[in-house]
């Protein structure tokens, strides 16, 4: 059976096209020649032309810097954002491409959620700063130098907490702020199921106590 | 300014002849195959369970009856209906789905001037889209906001559990009975189902804050035995249990079992928590016939109302079947008594040896008592009557498994066969099986059972775990006949079973006589279901109350006989049978006492 399963597995693998054996081989090349410079504290192939690699915040600029200036990942795909509630850090990662190669790496980095602050990086590429001004408003997250950071991103006259922090509560800015829709009523499953099927039988336990 | 700037703008006539990209009429393009569009709901996969409408950030789900769904076991009855002036089309209703019922289309158009038609039930009001198969939909398998799997039971291995009778199942950790408890997701579908209609998932949410004292008073209201309930219940409530619609039902019988082995022994403890250290009596006695799970439920409910309370027991300790049916290793006797010692500490007097209808007649009880409740059980064993079934080697397994817990000396013998595939079967099986264990150091047990594997009576876990301790277990088969040898008991004849119920649905099994098998045996014993000795009624009590086609006593709905108004009934004898049915009915008899009585 396990025979049979590995031998299905390389099937599949000897069976893609060329550049995905190469992808792998040459995204492995990849990490080997960056971690003799630096240290990543993590390290995923998420896929064959994709890779994820979590660095030091201090030491970030400084690998972005070398995977455009010497790797060729001239292209800068995206910034996002992850609050990680319970470990008190918020992660960004910077997607980054590779024409020539065609793959991409995520630079994941974490930042203290307490004080959310990254060093902006808009003089690399110039797109970063939309990117770090959403991020500002999503998450708070403090882009020193970077332009327009604090002008409304898609939210106009938003006042309170950045929305996309887990402990923004939706739900009870949603109460607050919208009014309740007339005619609306609704059914909690397990009650509405007592007074339907059995109405009259005991679900607490009487008792006859001394005062 | 470069020269490349000048030049660009030429390159795009090179696109001139090329179609474009843009659309020229946008309305009716399809959206992405995964686009998160209007709700589709399929309402008969839909069990109305509302964590979508808990889990709404936005609340824009209302859970509400919908015509010509039945509220039944299992299934609320309500439906989810949305109001898209608050969707915010997360999708998180859908990821949350147990069911897996509710999609998202990608259709995302939809043009109407009455703003009041966008709040609509989905699957219920038909819309354009409801045959759109593109969309989101939960991403399965192995993603779930919640645990899909349950936290494993440690056990005692197959090999140690078989050669005594110590309990083998040895219960959760406060680690793991969190993970488990978190795994609930407080729809409350299971409630119903249950016959007592414990408070599951507020007992379940007190594991998850670790308040054991909030779980107890909370597994009070309805059940007085949570010890023994959180061993050996049927858990019915775990059949509909709405996360086991994709993954493992919750464990809830052993979360259970967790909140009351966090309590100790101590009865003041037990008083204490449960604030019944000061209970004002009201003057009026009641007997109590048994001291099974009903009587003892009913002796529980009655005595926080203030009645004095008697129960007479013909046996020599309380418990009934809990005691004398069910063996050790699945319910240890120090458990037992943990829950009765309990309600006998709220003022209830047992009376051992005493035989109602032999050294005490159950109309002197009328007399001497306010109102009598009677729950004697089935502890008749019931014969096949097939040829040979008189053999002073074939038992009925009521009266074995009685004798193992009285002290009796039981025949064992080398090869023993079962007749039966219902949990009875399994106990007494199992029990033989450590018998056997005992004496001769080898385990020789075969059960079989009418039913095919899929279709016997007995807990799944019974059987697998009876097989495990070296049991054979040969279900399809239908006993024929004990097969003799000079009067020698040599091994029961049985023949392959091709169906067992006819067209009107009655018992009346088929057989295959061409495939006969003989299965050795020194010892038979019979384990095809209990009748009721009611021989304690005397023949004017007969007279006065009604009996169905089942022969069982008609009771109304607070368990009081029909014609013999101060004479309640419940246990096995009337519904069941199983633990939680009487525990039940002897809380609603309790009630419907205190009405008779109290008006």
């Amino acid at each position: 059976m396990e025979h049979a399963r590995l031998q299905l597995v390389n099937k599949l693998f000897n069976d893609r096209p060329k550049s995905y054996k190469y992808n792998l081989f040459q995204m492995k090349l990849l990490i080997d020649r960056l971690t003799q410079h630096y240290n990543l504290t993590d390290y995923k192939q998420q896929r064959h032309n994709l890779a994820f690699v979590t660095v030091d915040k201090q030491l970030s600029p400084d690998i972005i810097t070398h995977l455009r200036d010497y790797e060729g990942f001239s292209h800068f795909v995206l910034l996002s954002c992850v609050d990680w509630i319970e470990d008190d850090k918020l992660q960004l990662t910077y997607l980054l491409n590779q024409p020539n190669h065609k793959y991409e790496i995520g630079v994941r980095v974490l930042i203290d959620r307490k004080n959310p602050e990254m060093v902006s990086l808009h003089k690399m590429w110039k797109q970063i700063w939309t990117y770090q001004r959403e991020l500002h408003e999503a998450f708070g997250i403090i882009f020193p130098g970077s332009p327009r950071l604090e002008e409304n991103f898609v939210l106009e006259g938003w006042t309170e907490k950045p929305h996309m922090l887990r402990d923004f509560d939706t739900k009870e800015y949603a109460e607050r702020t919208y009014f309740p829709r007339p005619g609306r009523t609704s059914n909690d499953p397990a009650t509405y199921m007592r007074e339907k099927l059995y109405p009259n039988q005991p679900v607490t336990a009487k008792t006859n106590k001394n005062d | 300014m470069n020269i490349k700037d000048i030049f660009t703008p030429f390159t795009v006539w090179s696109s001139v002849l090329k179609d474009p990209v843009t659309i020229k009429n946008p309305i009716g393009r399809e959206a992405a195959p995964r686009y998160r569009g209007f709700h589709y709901n399929d309402i008969n996969a839909c069990i109305g369970c509302g964590t979508c409408e808990a889990i709404c950030e936005n609340q824009a789900i209302d859970l509400v009856p919908v015509e010509g769904i039945v509220t039944k076991s299992g299934d609320s009855g309500l439906r989810p209906m949305v109001d898209y002036g608050r969707c915010c089309w997360c999708a998180l209703c859908v990821d949350i789905c147990t069911t897996a019922s509710l999609r998202l289309t990608n259709a995302y158009t939809w043009v109407d001037t009455d703003p009041d038609n966008f709040r609509f039930i989905p699957g219920v009001d038909k819309k354009d889209w409801d045959e759109v198969q593109l969309g989101w939909r939960k991403p399965e398998p192995n993603y779930s906001f919640y645990g899909l799997h349950r936290q494993h039971m440690g056990e005692l291995h197959a090999e140690d559990r078989k050669s005594s009778f110590i309990e083998f199942v040895q219960g959760y950790s406060k680690e793991q009975a969190q993970q488990e408890a978190d795994r609930c997701v407080s729809c409350g579908i299971c409630v119903a189902t249950c016959p007592a209609h414990m408070g599951i998932p507020e007992y379940i949410k007190a594991i998850r804050n670790d308040d054991m004292e909030e779980g107890m008073r909370i597994l009070y209201e309805t059940n007085p035995l949570p010890e023994i309930c959180g061993r050996i219940c049927t858990h019915k409530c775990e059949d509909v249990c709405s996360i086991g619609h994709h993954g493992d039902p919750l464990s809830i019988r052993w979360l259970k079992r967790y909140i009351a082995d966090q309590i100790p022994t101590d009865v003041n403890t037990y008083q204490d928590i449960l604030g019944t250290g000061n209970l004002a009596k009201n003057g009026k006695k009641i007997a109590i016939v048994g001291s099974g799970p009903s009587g003892l439920s009913a002796a529980h409910y009655l005595a926080l109302l203030g009645y004095s309370i008697t129960v007479f027991e013909k046996l020599p300790a309380a418990g009934g079947m809990m005691r004398y049916g069910i063996p050790e290793y699945r319910l240890p006797y120090d458990q037992i008594d943990k829950d009765i010692n309990y309600i006998a500490s709220l003022g209830v007097e047992f009376k051992y040896n005493i035989t109602v209808g032999k050294d005490i007649t159950l109309d002197q009880l009328s007399k001497d008592f306010d109102a009598v409740f009677s729950g004697t059980g089935l502890h008749l064993g019931r014969s096949t009557r097939i040829p040979g079934s008189d053999n002073e080697n074939v038992y009925q397994s009521v009266d074995l498994l009685r004798d193992i817990v009285t002290g009796k000396p039981v025949p064992v013998m080398p090869k023993v066969v079962v007749i039966g595939g219902g949990n009875v079967a399994m106990d007494i099986t199992r029990s033989m099986a450590r018998l056997q264990m005992e004496k001769y150091g080898k385990v020789d047990v075969l059960a079989t059972s009418l039913e095919d594997e899929d279709f016997m009576p007995a807990d799944r876990e019974e059987i697998v775990e009876a097989r495990e301790e070296g049991c054979t277990i040969v279900p399809g088969y239908g006993p024929q006949e004990v097969v003799l040898e000079n009067g020698k008991l040599k091994g029961l004849k049985v023949w392959k079973c091709l169906s067992i119920f006819d067209e009107n649905k009655a018992f009346n099994p088929k057989f295959d006589s061409a495939q006969e098998r003989i299965f050795e045996a020194d010892m038979v014993i019979e384990s095809i279901g209990q009748g009721m000795d009611l021989s304690y009624l005397t023949e004017e009590i007969k007279s006065k109350i009604e009996f169905n086609n089942r022969g069982r006593i008609v009771v109304d709905a607070d368990y009081q006989a029909k014609g013999l108004p101060w004479l309640f009934v419940g246990g096995d004898i009337i519904e069941g049978p199983d633990v939680i049915h009487g525990i039940a009915n002897g809380h609603r008899a309790a009630m419907g006492i205190d009405r008779f009585l109290n008006g």
